[in-house]
């Protein structure tokens, strides 16, 4: 026993003061937490999506990646297939959107023998640079689409649309 | 383009772009021996042709499917059909199925056929390439057209 005796006042003044102090803060902590709820809410769509191609793979060269995420239409949910043209642009990961600014066709890489690494769009003939830029004569009024790029174990995340950040 | 308010709408300001309507022609059959494999090629062909549409969006208007069985058939006025759509502005209107009896009045209908593949036990990577696959056989069909005018 240590000298400087507890005695019964101060013990039932410690008692309630800590008893009350959880009381008070078990009432505030709800409070507090309702009132800056906003800012805690998560932000879906903020989420990556994961890949399966390897960042190490990429070249110059743009790959069409393909990846998955499921979209709920009022009660019904299904899996959306989504495709991304993806390559390396110094050390940057650059992913674009395969949908045509023009109506929204889907258009390829290099698949017009006369207009070499451009990306063409097979239902009017729009055409891309690598960059997306769209080629002026041609029927796309604006660049395609980008996607935030970001990498987790070695695999491509893609992550929402965004305006075309290179054109 | 689908056959929704939104794409229609697009369709009607655009004539001049989307000029290809695509018409799915789908053979029904409920006779319990065959309505297994009439579900299954019902399933492939609006797979693929989802498929075309998401592809070719800004040219072509998918058609919801004509649907049919064995007796109902002969009521099927394609031609009329055919009339219809050109008259509503598409200069090409193509009918795309998996019942192989059309394939005998080919010339004035232009109508593409493709053999059914069972979809159902594959798992989505086969199952995009086999469509990618079929995709790469209609291609051809459809610039060959876009190409005579």
């Amino acid at each position: 026993m240590s000298n400087n005796r507890v005695s019964r006042r101060q013990f039932l003044n410690y008692t309630l003061t800590g008893v009350g102090g959880f009381m008070a803060a078990g009432m505030l902590m709800p409070m507090v937490r309702f009132a800056i709820d906003p800012a805690l809410q998560t932000k879906a769509d903020g989420d990556f999506v994961q890949t399966s191609q390897k960042v190490a793979d990429l070249t110059e060269e743009p790959v069409k990646v393909d990846f998955s995420y499921e979209q709920v239409d009022a009660w019904y949910t299904s899996e959306v297939t989504d495709t991304a043209w993806v390559y390396k642009s110094g050390d940057a990961v650059v992913a674009l959107s395969p949908v045509c600014k023009h109506l929204g066709c889907t258009v390829n890489w290099n698949s017009d023998t006369e207009h070499p690494n451009q990306f063409f769009c097979a239902c009017h003939g729009g055409r891309y640079e690598k960059t997306g830029k769209n080629v002026p004569g041609t029927p796309p009024l604006g660049p395609l689409d980008e996607y935030e790029v970001s990498e987790q174990d070695g695999f491509v995340m893609l992550g929402k649309k965004i305006a075309n950040t290179r054109g | 383009m689908f056959f929704n308010v939104k794409d229609v709408q697009q369709f009607q300001a655009q004539k001049d772009f989307i000029d290809t309507a695509l018409v799915p022609l789908l053979s029904l059959d409920f006779n319990e021996s065959k309505i297994k494999q009439s579900s299954s090629s019902a399933e492939f062909l609006m797979s693929l042709t989802a498929f075309v549409e998401q592809q070719f969006k800004g040219r072509l208007m998918l058609v919801p499917p004509f649907s049919y069985t064995e007796q109902t058939k002969n009521g099927l006025a394609v031609n009329l059909l055919k009339e219809d759509l050109q008259n509503a502005g598409f200069k090409h209107v193509l009918f795309i199925t998996c019942d192989h009896t059309w394939t005998s009045n080919n010339e004035q209908l232009e109508v593409i056929w493709l053999p059914a593949i069972p979809l159902e036990s594959m798992d989505s990577g086969v199952k995009k390439t086999i469509l990618e696959e079929q995709l790469k056989q209609i291609i051809p069909k459809l610039t060959s057209k876009w190409f005579q005018s």
